[in-house]
């Protein structure tokens, strides 16, 4: 069986439309999320969160009011799953273990009848949240750097450019990706969490891979056609590499899917974002890496500098 | 070697499952007579995170602020409140931080540290560094206090790490009651003295408990060879002295030389006993099997290991004849011979012997003669004399009184210094002391010296504490979690693998060879670096194979290219891995650049991501280019049909 063996698209001659579709996502995106927000998770905001597990089905609104009249007005409260397991959380900060404590007392009172089971307790000082912004911050920064250094030193220092730009492209698509799919469907439950995090971090991963293996075929293809046009030369590669970056992309995005829909909840921002970031992962490496080489070195020809 | 790695997780599953078809008396029988099988297997297992398998995380702070104040020259100075209160709206806290921003504050005012820290000879960098000691000695201290805690509390492997200079992190898997737990890491430290119960009194209560456990048991089952040797050695403790002594450090320099005498004395002394004991075993036994006769079988005492007890001068026992005879302990009928004003409790230091580690049981007064709050400094150094480590120790006037008192009417008995229920030293009074400052000597190392101050330092200074993260797990969410991890990882896996077998056939079904392989690997390494598996570790598991899938495809993409240029089979092969190369070697070495910062940079669960990832990616490179080739080539050589699809 064969997928796309030898064929012939011209990717790179329209690239000039696909920055224009590139860039309109990300304003709608960007747009979207100033406007509705991403929701932080309790990773971020810190806090109080609790996954209790009831014997009987509860209804949110009866479980709000028991915890307006406790102290705990405005707290958000979500069935995950099934009506018999409840997300409670809230900002509030107080001593040690106290707000679960008052919590899980304030159940134990307004609902007798109906014994709970504690899944998972998290509390989160408010200073972590700052933390790990700037951890998350500073691990992408570095990992661009880094991938810039080398990507570099093994290529041209434009093809560096070029990826590192790709890079910050999907990261402002998958984050526009993720707040319109937010405001469209809340339901999903999407949030800003450190599993989605690692997601983002990956899908760089994912996508500087899918680039260089592009790369990989144009600095061979160079040295193959030497008079022809670079433009021609990245189509050629692209074309090349078609088959396999079509299976690639394919099979873990297959894999990222079957996460999405059997791994459950936990697991959901993670898949979703990944999933996303494998889509603009594999375009950006045609759209956005390659073009803007082809672009620069265009850029310099009109210079009159050859290169 | 995969596989042996992976060995001991597959015996630890099983021996758990063996163990959950049990019940009560059964169960503990069989965790007995397999203690070290599992134990074995526990060792050497992946261990799974907390997301997977349910239990507490916990992130404690040291407040260095609080720490500043509490250590300072001039605590009630309003600009240095001022400037502390200032400093706790900081939102990182972590302990370089604070320092400097504490300096960049002071400087602000026109001031620096020596205006409320270190001596008036010390310079800047002296006093940092002495600041920058006296946060680390909090830290360790905590850490000491928490770990003990958590040993006694029974928690299987609690993980307990440094992090950031003034952080703790608490790991307590299977911890189901996070209100207890948290009591146990945050109550203050319980520092007391007790005086030991010796001589006659401690052999009266072990026959009485020997005598009632008898009772308890069938007498026929315990040989008398055993009863002779455990008399011994209730015999040769008590003529032994122990080498740690506690001496009143105001009379250190007038009676150096008697001191230095003294010690020599009791340690000819020690060596004349032990040699007479040596040679007169025969006569001992025969003595002991006399008396044999009317003191019955010893079911107790025979649990402690006679020639280790004689070499310490205690009761000491083996790991596994310590659960033993902590059982014994809490039975009725053995509590109701044991006199009220009685406590057992165990050493601090292990003694690793015969491939066990042992500890010694100390049989103490229940009634503590002073408790840690009199404390109010405890140093280690080393005797310049006789190049020995000590600990001094310094009471304040109401202790002062009343150790005079202790001291003095117990001169030659042993007192232990307990902390929370352990015993971390039990040295001989040897003089009555009255300044309030004693000496305790005998150390064999400076690492105990050290320890010992710690914990004498933990009565004087609560370590201020705050928990900033808390999360724990419940293990019905970590089994549901486990279960569609998994689930939808091998559903995934095996959708990938079918697919590469249609498009590749042969090729596709050497590249799922090589997939198969690689999960091996991944697992083995991370059994190797006693890795713990994480949920985002199984999906570091899962990009991993989205990687081997995308390494196979390019090479067997490239085969295809070649072969299609019209060229054999086996150059097609040797030049599709070759071109390959470049590109499988740059886009694995940028995702390990990736990996790396994340582990760097990542805490708990993205740590757990990246070291799968990194794991994954070293195992790829190897599979992908050495095995799946390899297996080509021989496939070939024996004319066997190889194919691309």
């Amino acid at each position: 069986m064969r997928l796309f063996e030898s064929t012939n698209i011209n990717f790179l001659g329209k690239r000039r439309i696909f920055y224009l579709v590139s860039l309109s996502i990300i304003v709608i995106g960007l747009i979207t999320l100033f406007i509705k927000g991403i929701p932080r998770g309790i990773d971020f905001l810190g806090g109080t969160e609790l996954q209790i597990r009831f014997e009987k089905e509860v209804d949110v609104h009866t479980i709000r009011s028991f915890m307006d009249n406790a102290g705990y007005s405005g707290m958000e409260i979500k069935t995950m799953g099934s009506d018999k397991d409840l997300l409670l959380r809230t900002p509030i900060q107080k001593e040690g273990t106290k707000v679960s404590e008052e919590i899980q007392e304030a159940l134990k009172k307004s609902l007798p009848d109906n014994p709970f089971q504690v899944l998972r307790i998290d509390k989160v000082g408010p200073k972590i949240g700052k933390e790990l912004t700037q951890n998350a911050l500073m691990a992408v920064i570095l990992s661009l750097i880094g991938i810039l250094i080398y990507l570099a030193f093994r290529f041209q220092f434009i093809y560096a450019v070029g990826a590192v730009v790709a890079l910050f492209h999907d990261v402002l698509i998958t984050i526009s990706a993720v707040a319109i799919f937010h405001a469209l469907i809340p339901g999903l439950g999407l949030e800003l969490n450190s599993t989605m995090l690692a997601a983002f971090l990956t899908l760089i991963g994912f996508s500087v891979n899918d680039t260089v293996i592009i790369f990989d075929r144009i600095r061979e293809n160079i040295k193959l056609y030497k008079n022809e046009d670079i433009e021609n030369v990245m189509n050629k590669s692209v074309n090349a590499t078609l088959s396999r970056t079509v299976i690639t992309s394919g099979t873990v995005f297959l894999t990222i899917i079957v996460l999405l829909l059997f791994g459950g909840e936990v697991l959901r921002s993670f898949s979703f974002t990944f999933a996303v970031g494998i889509i603009t992962g594999t375009y950006s490496s045609v759209f956005v890496a390659s073009a803007i080489v082809v672009d620069w070195k265009h850029h310099l020809l009109k210079k009159g500098k050859v290169n | 070697m995969a596989l042996y790695y992976l060995y001991p997780t597959y015996r630890d599953y099983q021996l758990s499952k063996e163990l959950s078809t049990l019940h009560g008396e059964d169960s503990a029988n069989f965790v007995e007579k397999n203690y070290e099988k599992i134990k074995s297997a526990r060792d050497g297992r992946i261990k799974l995170g907390l997301d997977l398998k349910g239990g507490m995380y916990v992130v404690l702070e040291v407040d260095v602020i609080k720490l500043l104040e509490d250590i300072s020259k001039k605590k009630d100075d309003q600009l240095l409140q001022k400037i502390l209160n200032d400093l706790r709206g900081l939102s990182d806290s972590t302990r370089g931080n604070v320092l400097d921003a504490f300096k960049a504050k002071l400087a602000e005012n026109n001031l620096t540290l020596k205006n409320y820290y270190g001596e008036l000879t010390d310079d800047e960098s002296t006093i940092e560094r002495k600041l920058n000691d006296a946060i680390d000695n909090a830290v360790d201290r905590a850490i000491g206090v928490i770990r003990n805690r958590v040993d006694r509390y029974g928690v299987a492997e609690p993980q307990i790490q440094k992090v950031g200079g003034n952080r703790i992190i608490v790991e307590l898997p299977g911890v189901s009651n996070p209100q207890d737990v948290v009591k146990l890491l945050e109550g203050t430290a319980l520092l007391t003295f007790h005086l030991l119960k010796e001589g006659e009194q401690e052999i009266r209560i072990l026959k009485d408990i020997d005598k009632a456990l008898a009772k308890l048991q069938d007498t026929s089952f315990f040989a008398s060879n055993l009863q002779q040797t455990t008399d011994t050695t209730l015999k040769d403790k008590t003529t032994k002295t122990d080498t740690s002594k506690i001496v009143s450090k105001d009379k250190k320099d007038s009676k150096e030389k008697t001191k230095k005498d003294t010690s020599k004395i009791s340690k000819t002394t020690k060596k004349d006993t032990n040699l007479a004991n040596k040679t007169d075993t025969s006569n001992l036994t025969d003595t002991t099997t006399a008396q044999d006769t009317t003191q019955g079988p010893t079911p107790f005492t025979s649990l402690f290991d006679p020639e280790l007890s004689y070499r310490y001068g205690g009761l000491v026992a083996s790991e596994t004849n310590i659960k033993k005879i902590e059982a014994i302990l809490k039975k009725d009928e053995i509590k109701a011979v044991i006199p009220n004003d009685v406590i057992f409790a165990w050493s601090y230091k292990e003694i690793p012997d015969k491939g066990e580690k042992y500890k010694i049981m100390y049989i103490l007064k229940k009634e503590p003669e002073l408790t840690g709050s009199v404390i109010t400094d405890a140093r280690y150094t080393i005797d310049q004399q006789n190049n020995r480590p000590y600990v001094s120790m310094e009471m304040n006037s109401e202790g002062t009184a009343d150790w005079a008192r202790i001291t003095g009417a117990n001169i030659n008995k042993r007192c232990a210094i307990v902390l929370d229920g352990v015993v971390y030293s039990a040295p001989v009074i040897k003089t009555k002391i009255t300044g309030g400052n004693s000496m305790i000597e005998g150390m064999p190392s400076l690492e105990e010296a050290k320890l010992l101050a710690i914990v004498l330092q933990s009565g004087a200074l609560p370590a201020p504490m705050r928990r900033i993260e808390e999360r724990t797990i419940g293990p019905s969410l970590g089994e549901d979690s486990i279960r569609t991890g998994i689930l939808s990882s091998i559903i995934a896996l095996f959708m990938v693998a079918l697919f590469m077998i249609v498009y590749y056939q042969f090729g596709g079904s050497v590249a799922d060879l090589a997939l198969l392989i690689n999960v091996l690997f991944v697992m083995g390494i991370m059994a190797v670096f006693k890795a713990t598996l994480t949920l985002p570790g199984i999906a570091g598991l899962i990009l991993t194979l989205g990687m081997a899938v995308d390494t196979n495809v390019l090479i067997f993409e490239r085969i295809r290219e070649e072969m299609r240029t019209g060229k054999p089979l086996k150059t097609a092969i040797e030049i599709g891995y070759k071109k390959a190369f470049s590109a499988i070697i740059d886009s694995h070495l940028t995702s390990v650049i990736t990996g790396i910062v994340l582990y760097i940079y990542g805490s708990g669960p993205i740590k757990g991501f990246a070291v799968t990832l990194l794991a994954g990616i070293g195992s790829n490179l190897f599979t992908a280019i050495v095995i799946t080739h390899f297996i080509f080539d021989i496939m070939l050589e024996k004319g066997k049909k190889v194919s691309f699809g």
